[in-house]
């Protein structure tokens, strides 16, 4: 605390010369909230990007398979969350879903959903991103040389394993640059968990301006935030293909 | 973080497919199933009904017929600014995507810059700045110009929109052949002239597909403006709610009606987008 | 990199330009007169103070109140709904010209716009609990979830002070529902809310058991610098408490008579 004491000294400094109001790194209850909402952020993204990917694996998969009822409820989940505003999915989740769910009771007797603020985000951002990686992986799979699945089958490969080893990996590394933009607006688009009172970065800086009457000062740190968030992700995913690349496959 | 990924329904638009053996491909899309749907939808809504805990003096269904003119009215204004974001993104994210391709190093450098700030930044968050920050009436010498909120809205969905274009621009110019550029320039055509009557043609009909798709993204992402006060279809969907009462049971219906609202408005943009996609994917 | 860090900065500090173009004005009270139009910020979701008819029209105390000083100006009035978040923003910005929104007098808004007195009306904050949760004083709020409004100013107060857990949505209808649902134990808002609120049937169950916190008057704002403007409102508001114009409001409206207009009235005559 005290390393930082020079910090915020010159911060209130600034306000006080300038009217340059960076609260949150002056004012220690501001400052608390702030880090606790990047922080939540943080954790949502991690989370929603784990699930989303998932829920885009199992959806290509649910999409090819010999199920007619199968493939059309793949389908129907895909048109559904890919063509319906997220904002109002993650209204419809919290609120709407909520009461038809089982309730557990709190400290006062009282009945409580089972399912709360982060968790519903978590889940309606996870499902709408994840109807765009549904769309991504399946293009991945398609593109992949025909003759590469003969050449599985003739190996004897079982539908399943064709799956897992071939399809799956190979499909990957092509769909990698359409994955990685949609990761990319995935963190973006978490700061609509806002609307449900979960206490992310854009949560948090609205209680601070609405406190401090420093709009500006916050837009901007909230900018540079979420440009530095997604210039780790993109960094990532671009290690990662790199570390993929296969010479002779793809571009 | 120098080379940041390509806008990504481009790449699959533009990949051959694997046609026979194991089918992956989707269905062949017709109204029939946006029937489906809907009817899917409006069973949610009748569960979530069914579901409802507190008595209703009214049904849920009256209700929602009695507030439908005004909830009409907040998703016209949706459609409304969809249009001229869209507007206003497409010219000037082609400006930006041919500054992109261009070859003074500056140029491109600027205009990079500029579509990674509002392809990055969250569309809620450019939507606050816009709002807050933009004066409400302005002066430019004896001009006198008025930006009333869902303006403002149209100018912070406006600009995500143009980076976005931008990168479909630069997307489709280099996925044209490199021969073409290579033919044309032996052929004696100046930069301008190879740009737009060779390059620019056929990569249109090629940009055309992810250009539909962003469409589709902003409308459903015009809802957002509710969150800084403009009137729109959500924002209206709040105010019937008080007006109801506080109903906790009208919750559900109301949010599934907006919901089909924009299901019904943005499938068939996006049926017209897959094949449209299917046909550029032949003629390739 | 350099190179576009510095593209980054100018992009940054141009929009800050723009934000620092603020409008001037010479006389507010001319400029309405000349155009006609009296435009009021004014809440959609705060019945019966605010709200809306099944047409979209704005109705209710505030609306009627800015419809009376319209009338004495010999102009029309349209109305823009606010949202507490969003509501100082909008005078500051010129969007409206006058706001009749709910708005607490406090020190803090007073140092950015101008709020007209007499204030017209008070209220103060409040928890509204269902009855059988056993709250019996401010005290016991601690660590426990709270609903509530972002951008209400008792907000940081109720989470600094009695150290409660506040969750807060964006309208009165999403914290209601979250209330409702068990999703907070109970819902800070302001006591003249709650009170309307408890007496809908469809809220029979729930009680306003604590006493009322911090109560504050409600002003009008205008923008800063305005004298002429504000010294009409302010004849205004003395002269509805003369003729006890609120109280009529309030029995239009079907809420009980406030203590605040009552001493207001009993003052002015």
């Amino acid at each position: 605390m005290n390393a930082l004491a020079p910090i915020a000294d010159w911060f209130r400094h600034l306000n006080a010369t300038t009217g340059i109001n960076f609260t949150v790194f002056y004012d220690p209850f501001d400052a608390t909230r702030f880090v606790h909402g990047l922080w939540v952020t943080i954790e949502l993204s991690v989370v929603t990007i784990i699930a989303s990917v998932l829920v885009g694996v199992i959806g290509a998969w649910g999409q090819g398979v010999k199920s007619a009822w199968v493939r059309g409820v793949t389908w129907s989940y895909v048109e559904l969350f890919r063509n319906t505003p997220p904002l109002v999915q993650i209204y419809f989740f919290f609120f709407g879903l909520s009461a038809v769910l089982p309730h557990t009771h709190n400290g006062f007797g009282m009945a409580q959903p089972l399912i709360g603020g982060f968790a519903w985000a978590s889940i309606s951002l996870a499902l709408y991103a994840g109807s765009f990686n549904v769309e991504i992986f399946r293009s991945g799979i398609e593109a992949i040389p025909h003759s590469m699945l003969e050449a599985a089958e003739a190996l004897g490969y079982t539908r399943r394993q064709t799956y897992l080893n071939v399809i799956l990996p190979l499909g990957l590394r092509i769909c990698l640059p359409a994955l990685t933009n949609n990761l990319v607006n995935l963190i973006k688009t978490t700061t609509l968990a806002y609307a449900i009172a979960v206490p992310e970065l854009l949560y948090v800086s609205n209680q601070i301006w609405s406190d401090a009457e420093n709009v500006p000062e916050m837009m901007i740190l909230l900018f540079i935030i979420y440009i530095i968030l997604v210039g780790i992700l993109v960094a990532l995913m671009h290690w990662w293909e790199r570390s993929l690349r296969r010479p002779g496959l793809g571009t | 973080m120098s080379d940041l990924p390509v806008f990504p329904k481009l790449p699959a638009a533009l990949r051959p497919r694997a046609r026979a053996g194991l089918s992956f491909a989707l269905p062949r899309l017709t109204i029939w199933h946006g029937f489906g749907l809907t009817a899917l939808l409006l069973i949610c809504a009748s569960v979530a009904q069914a579901a409802n805990p507190a008595p209703l003096q009214k049904s849920i269904f009256a209700t929602l017929v009695q507030w439908t003119p005004l909830l009409l009215r907040g998703f016209l204004l949706n459609i409304e600014i969809s249009f001229l974001s869209m507007a206003m993104g497409t010219i000037l994210g082609i400006a930006l995507g041919l500054g992109l391709v261009a070859q003074t190093k500056p140029l491109r450098q600027t205009s990079w810059a500029l579509t990674q700030f509002f392809r990055n930044a969250p569309w809620l968050a450019l939507l606050f700045f816009m709002i807050y920050l933009l004066p409400y009436h302005m002066r430019i010498g004896g001009l006198h110009i008025s930006l009333p909120d869902w303006l403002k809205a149209v100018v912070g969905l406006g600009l995500p929109v143009m980076a976005n274009v931008a990168e479909i621009v630069r997307g489709g110019v280099r996925s044209i052949h490199p021969g073409q550029w290579e033919a044309s320039e032996s052929l004696g055509f100046t930069r301008n002239q190879q740009l737009f009557s060779i390059i620019l043609p056929q990569a249109f009909k090629r940009m055309l597909p992810p250009w539909m798709n962003l469409y589709a993204i902003l409308t459903t992402n015009t809802t957002l403006a509710s969150i800084v006060g403009v009137n729109d279809v959500v924002t209206r969907a709040g105010q019937v709610l008080a007006a109801a009462g506080n109903n906790p049971g009208l919750l559900a219906p109301v949010y599934a009606y907006v919901l089909l609202l924009f299901f019904i408005y943005t499938y068939p943009v996006a049926i017209a987008t897959r094949r449209l996609e299917r046909r550029t994917k032949v003629r390739i | 990199m350099k190179f576009k860090a510095f593209l980054l900065s100018g992009l940054v500090a141009g929009f800050g330009a723009a934000y620092a173009a603020a409008p001037a004005h010479a006389d507010e009270l001319q400029d309405i007169k000349s155009k006609g139009v009296l435009v009021v910020g004014v809440k959609a979701d705060y019945p019966p103070f605010g709200y809306l008819s099944p047409s979209g029209q704005n109705i209710g105390i505030e609306p009627d109140m800015a419809a009376d000083i319209a009338k004495r100006l010999g102009v029309k009035v349209r109305y823009v709904n606010v949202v507490a978040a969003n509501r100082i923003q909008f005078l500051q910005q010129g969007k409206i010209d006058l706001l009749i929104a709910t708005m607490n007098d406090t020190p803090e808004r007073a140092k950015i716009v101008d709020i007209i007195h007499p204030d017209y009306y008070a209220s103060g904050y409040n928890l509204m609990v269902a009855k059988t949760v056993p709250l019996h004083s401010w005290s016991q709020v601690k660590g426990v979830p709270v609903c509530a409004i972002q951008g209400s100013f008792y907000n940081k107060e109720v989470a600094e002070k009695y150290g409660a857990e506040l969750v807060a949505f964006t309208g009165v209808a999403e914290a209601l529902t979250a209330l409702h649902q068990g999703r907070c134990d109970a819902f800070l808002y302001d006591d003249t809310a709650i009170e309307g609120k408890l007496q809908d049937p469809n809220w029979s169950g729930y009680d306003m058991p604590l006493p009322s916190q911090d109560a504050q008057p409600w002003g009008m704002a205008i923008k800063q610098g305005e004298p002429a403007f504000e010294k009409f409102l302010s004849q205004t508001v003395s002269d509805w408490n003369k003729t006890g114009y609120v109280l009529q409001l309030e029995t239009k409206y079907h809420i009980q008579h406030s203590k605040f207009a009552e001493d207001a009235h009993k003052a002015a005559k």
